[in-house]
C-alpha cells in the first residue's frame, strides 16, 4: 500500500451513506456514558480557564462556582498589589527576571523552534543518505539507529548531565538544545517515508549533474513535507513540554522554560490558596499555544499519528 | 501496514538504489560518497556524542560507586545486587510502576477502542467529539498536572471533594492517602491517553474495506461476531503498536509523580512512597542524593524491564497470530 492511500486512510474517509439513516436509539443509549466521558475530559480545562479569572475569595468558595461570578484579571495582573486580598499576578511575579513570565514564554518558544528546525534538518539529511545513496556502511548505521530506539532515554540521562556540565553548557540555551538534537525516531520515520518514494527522480537529477546537496534541498525536502510536518508536531510538542531535562541542568530563573516556571508556582500552591488562581492563569497561558497550534494543524496532527501507527 | 517489516532489521535496512561497484581505491570511494557521508555527519556526530557514548558511560557508572565529584570507584555488580536484593524502596517503586502500567495501559486501550468504534465516521458530531477526546494529548504538560493537583486537594473547595460530597461522601485528603495514589495516576493517564489511542484505532478501523462487513452481513454474522472476526484481527498491527508504545511510555512516568505530591525539593514519591515509580526514584537517587552510580544501575534495570516486557508482548501477539490461522 502506498503512503498516499495510507495517509488518507488516516482521517476517516468512509463516505456517508447516501440515504438518511434512521436514528438507532439503542446505540445512542449505549453511547451515553461516552458523552459523559467527553464532559469529564473537558472539565479540567474548564476548571483551569474559570479559575484563572476568579478572585481570591471566590477561589475558596465552598461549593466552588462553575462560572466566575465576578470575572477579574487579578491573577494575571493585579493593579491593587500590596493591599489586603491582593495577589501577585503572573506578570508581576519574578520581578528579578527581566520580562518575568514573558521571558519564560520566549525561552520556551525559542528553544522549541530551534530544536524542531535543526533536528528535522539533520534527520532528513541522514535519512536521504541512508535511503537514496549507495554509500557503504549505511545498513549498519541504520540498524544502530533503530536499535538505539529500544533504549529508554533515561539511561543516558546521567552521563548527558555530566557531559553537559563538563562542556560548561549547564544553565545555557546550548545545554537545552544540543543534547536533544539527534532524534533516532525522526530518522527512522523519515527513512520509512522516503523508501516509498521511487528513486527515479533522484537518478534523473544525478544524471543531470545535480549535487547531492541540491537534490536533498530541491527534491527530497519538498517530497518529505507531509512526513516533516508530522514529525515537527511531535518534536515541537515534546520540546514545549520538556521538563525533566531543564529541571536537571537549569539553575537560574532567567533560563526557565514554561514548565519550569509552572513547577515553581506548583510549590507555592500548598502554602497559599490565593496563588492557585495565579497557577491556573499561568497554566492557561502555557497550554493555550498548544491548543491553538492543534486547531491550526489538526489535519497534520491526526495524519501524523495515524501514519506513525501504520508505518511502524 | 505491517509490523513484520520493521521487526526484521535485515529487511528494514536501506534497500536504496542498486549497489554501486565496490571496487576502486578507498580514496575514490571517499570522493564518490564524500557528500553522502558529509550529509550523515551532523546527525551521526550528535548521535554518537549524546547517545551512544553516554550509553557506554552509563553502563560503566552502573558498575561503580560514584557521587559526581570523586572519581568513580569500581564495585562490579554490587549496585545491581543491592537494588534487586536489598533495596525495599526500589521494590516498592517497581511494584507501583507495574500496577500503574497494567491499569493505565489496559484502561486506555479499552476506552480508546470503544471511543473509536462509537465515533469513527466523518459526521460533524463524531469529528467534534474526537477533537474533544484528543485535546488532553495535545496539552499534556505541567499546566494540566497543576489542575489535577487542585482537583485532588484536601480542602473542601477542591473539585474532587465537591464531587464526593455531591454523592454523599466525606471530604478526603486524596494526596495524603497511600491507597489512592496509583488510582490517581492511572486516572490521569487514561484521561490523557485514551484520545490518542482512539485516533490510531480510528485510522486502523477505517482502513478495513467495507466489503468485508457487507459480505459478513449477507452471511448473517452478528455485529459482535463481525467485531471479533473482522475488526479485531485486522486491527491487530495497530493494536500491537498501541499496546507496546503505551506500555513503554507508562514505564517512564515522571512528571505527575514529581509535581502532584511535591512539598519540598528532597521528597519524591508521595505518602509512604505510595506514588514512587521507577524514574522518579532514579531522579531522587541521582539528583537529590548524588548517587550517580546507583542511579545509572536503576536506569539499566528500567531498560531491562521494558525490553523484556516488549519481547513478551511481541511473543504473545505472534502466538495469537498463529492461533488464528
Amino acid at each position: 500500500m502506498s503512503v498516499k492511500t495510507l495517509a488518507s486512510a488516516g482521517t476517516a474517509t468512509k463516505r456517508p451513506t447516501p440515504f438518511k439513516r434512521r436514528v438507532n436509539w439503542a446505540a445512542e443509549l449505549a453511547r451515553l456514558p461516552l458523552y459523559l466521558w467527553a464532559l469529564v475530559v473537558l472539565i479540567p480545562f474548564w476548571w483551569m480557564i474559570i479559575a484563572a479569572f476568579k478572585t481570591v475569595p471566590e477561589l475558596m468558595k465552598n461549593p466552588p462556582t462553575f462560572f466566575p461570578q465576578d470575572p477579574s484579571l487579578d491573577s494575571f495582573y493585579d493593579p491593587t498589589l500590596g493591599n489586603k486580598d491582593s495577589v501577585e499576578g503572573v506578570f508581576q511575579r519574578w520581578d528579578e527576571v527581566a520580562g518575568g513570565f514573558l521571558r519564560f514564554a520566549f525561552n520556551s518558544f525559542w528553544i522549541t523552534v530551534t530544536v524542531t528546525v535543526i533536528s528535522l534538518l539533520i534527520a532528513s539529511l541522514a535519512a536521504y543518505m541512508l535511503t537514496k545513496t549507495a554509500a557503504p556502511g549505511r545498513r549498519i548505521v541504520f540498524v544502530t539507529i533503530i536499535s538505539s530506539m529500544m533504549i529508554p532515554w533515561q539511561v543516558s540521562l546521567i552521563p548527558n548531565y555530566l557531559l553537559t556540565s563538563d562542556l560548561g553548557m549547564t544553565d545555557s540555551y546550548l545545554g537545552y538544545i544540543i543534547p536533544g538534537l539527534a532524534k533516532a525516531f525522526v530518522v527512522f520515520f523519515l527513512v520509512q517515508y522516503l523508501r516509498s518514494i521511487p528513486d527515479d527522480l533522484v537518478h534523473a537529477a544525478r544524471v543531470d549533474g545535480a549535487s547531492e546537496w541540491r537534490i536533498w534541498w530541491q527534491i527530497i525536502l519538498p517530497l518529505l513535507r507531509p512526513a516533516l510536518a508530522a514529525m515537527a508536531i511531535f518534536v515541537a510538542l515534546g520540546e514545549w513540554n520538556n521538563f525533566l531535562w531543564p529541571l536537571i541542568i537549569i539553575r537560574t530563573d532567567e533560563l526557565f522554560n514554561l514548565p519550569m516556571a509552572l513547577s515553581s508556582l506548583n510549590n507555592s500552591i500548598v502554602s497559599s490558596p490565593g496563588s492557585m488562581g495565579v497557577a491556573m492563569a499561568a497554566s492557561l497561558l502555557a497550554t493555550l499555544p498548544t491548543v491553538v497550534f492543534f486547531f491550526l494543524f489538526q489535519k497534520h496532527f491526526i495524519k501524523g499519528i495515524a501514519l506513525s501507527g501504520i508505518k511502524a | 501496514m505491517t509490523l513484520k517489516q520493521t521487526a526484521d532489521p535485515e529487511r528494514a535496512a536501506a534497500p536504496g538504489p542498486a549497489p554501486a561497484p565496490r571496487r576502486g581505491r578507498p580514496s575514490h570511494r571517499l570522493q564518490r560518497y564524500g557528500p553522502a557521508y558529509a550529509m550523515l555527519l551532523p546527525f551521526a556526530l550528535l548521535f554518537i556524542v549524546f547517545l551512544i557514548f553516554p550509553l557506554g558511560r552509563s553502563f560503566y557508572y552502573s558498575l561503580t560507586d560514584f557521587n559526581g565529584i570523586k572519581a568513580p570507584e569500581f564495585v562490579g555488580f554490587q549496585n545491581f545486587s543491592e537494588l534487586i536484593v536489598n533495596d525495599d524502596r526500589f521494590h516498592k517503586a517497581i511494584w507501583n510502576t507495574v500496577k500503574y502500567v497494567l491499569g493505565s495501559v489496559i484502561l486506555t486501550i479499552a476506552l480508546g477502542l470503544v471511543l473509536a468504534i462509537a465515533f469513527k465516521t466523518t459526521s460533524l458530531r463524531d469529528r467534534v467529539l474526537r477533537t474533544i477526546f484528543f485535546l488532553p494529548s495535545v496539552s499534556a504538560g505541567v499546566g494540566v498536572i497543576l489542575v489535577w493537583r487542585w482537583i485532588f486537594m484536601v480542602d473542601s473547595w477542591g473539585l474532587g471533594n465537591t464531587v464526593v460530597r455531591f454523592f454523599g461522601g466525606e471530604n478526603r485528603a486524596w494526596l495524603a492517602e497511600p491507597g489512592v495514589s496509583i488510582p490517581i495516576l492511572t486516572t490521569m493517564a487514561v484521561w490523557g491517553g485514551a484520545g490518542y489511542a482512539m485516533v490510531l484505532f480510528v485510522a486502523g478501523i477505517n482502513a478495513i474495506p467495507d466489503e468485508l462487513y457487507e459480505q459478513a452481513s449477507i452471511d448473517g454474522a452478528s455485529k459482535a461476531r463481525q467485531f471479533w472476526h473482522i475488526t479485531l484481527p485486522l486491527l491487530r498491527p495497530v493494536l500491537v503498536f498501541v499496546v507496546i508504545t503505551s506500555t513503554i511510555g507508562a514505564f517512564q512516568i515522571f512528571e505527575p509523580v514529581y509535581l502532584l505530591w511535591r512539598r519540598s525539593a528532597s521528597i519524591v514519591g508521595g505518602p509512604l512512597d505510595s506514588a514512587l515509580t521507577i524514574v522518579p526514584y532514579l531522579y531522587d537517587m541521582g539528583f537529590n542524593r548524588f548517587q550517580l552510580g546507583y542511579a545509572s544501575a536503576i536506569a539499566w534495570v528500567l531498560f531491562l524491564i521494558i525490553f523484556l516486557v516488549t519481547l513478551v508482548q511481541l511473543r504473545v501477539t505472534k502466538t495469537f497470530k498463529e492461533f488464528d490461522r
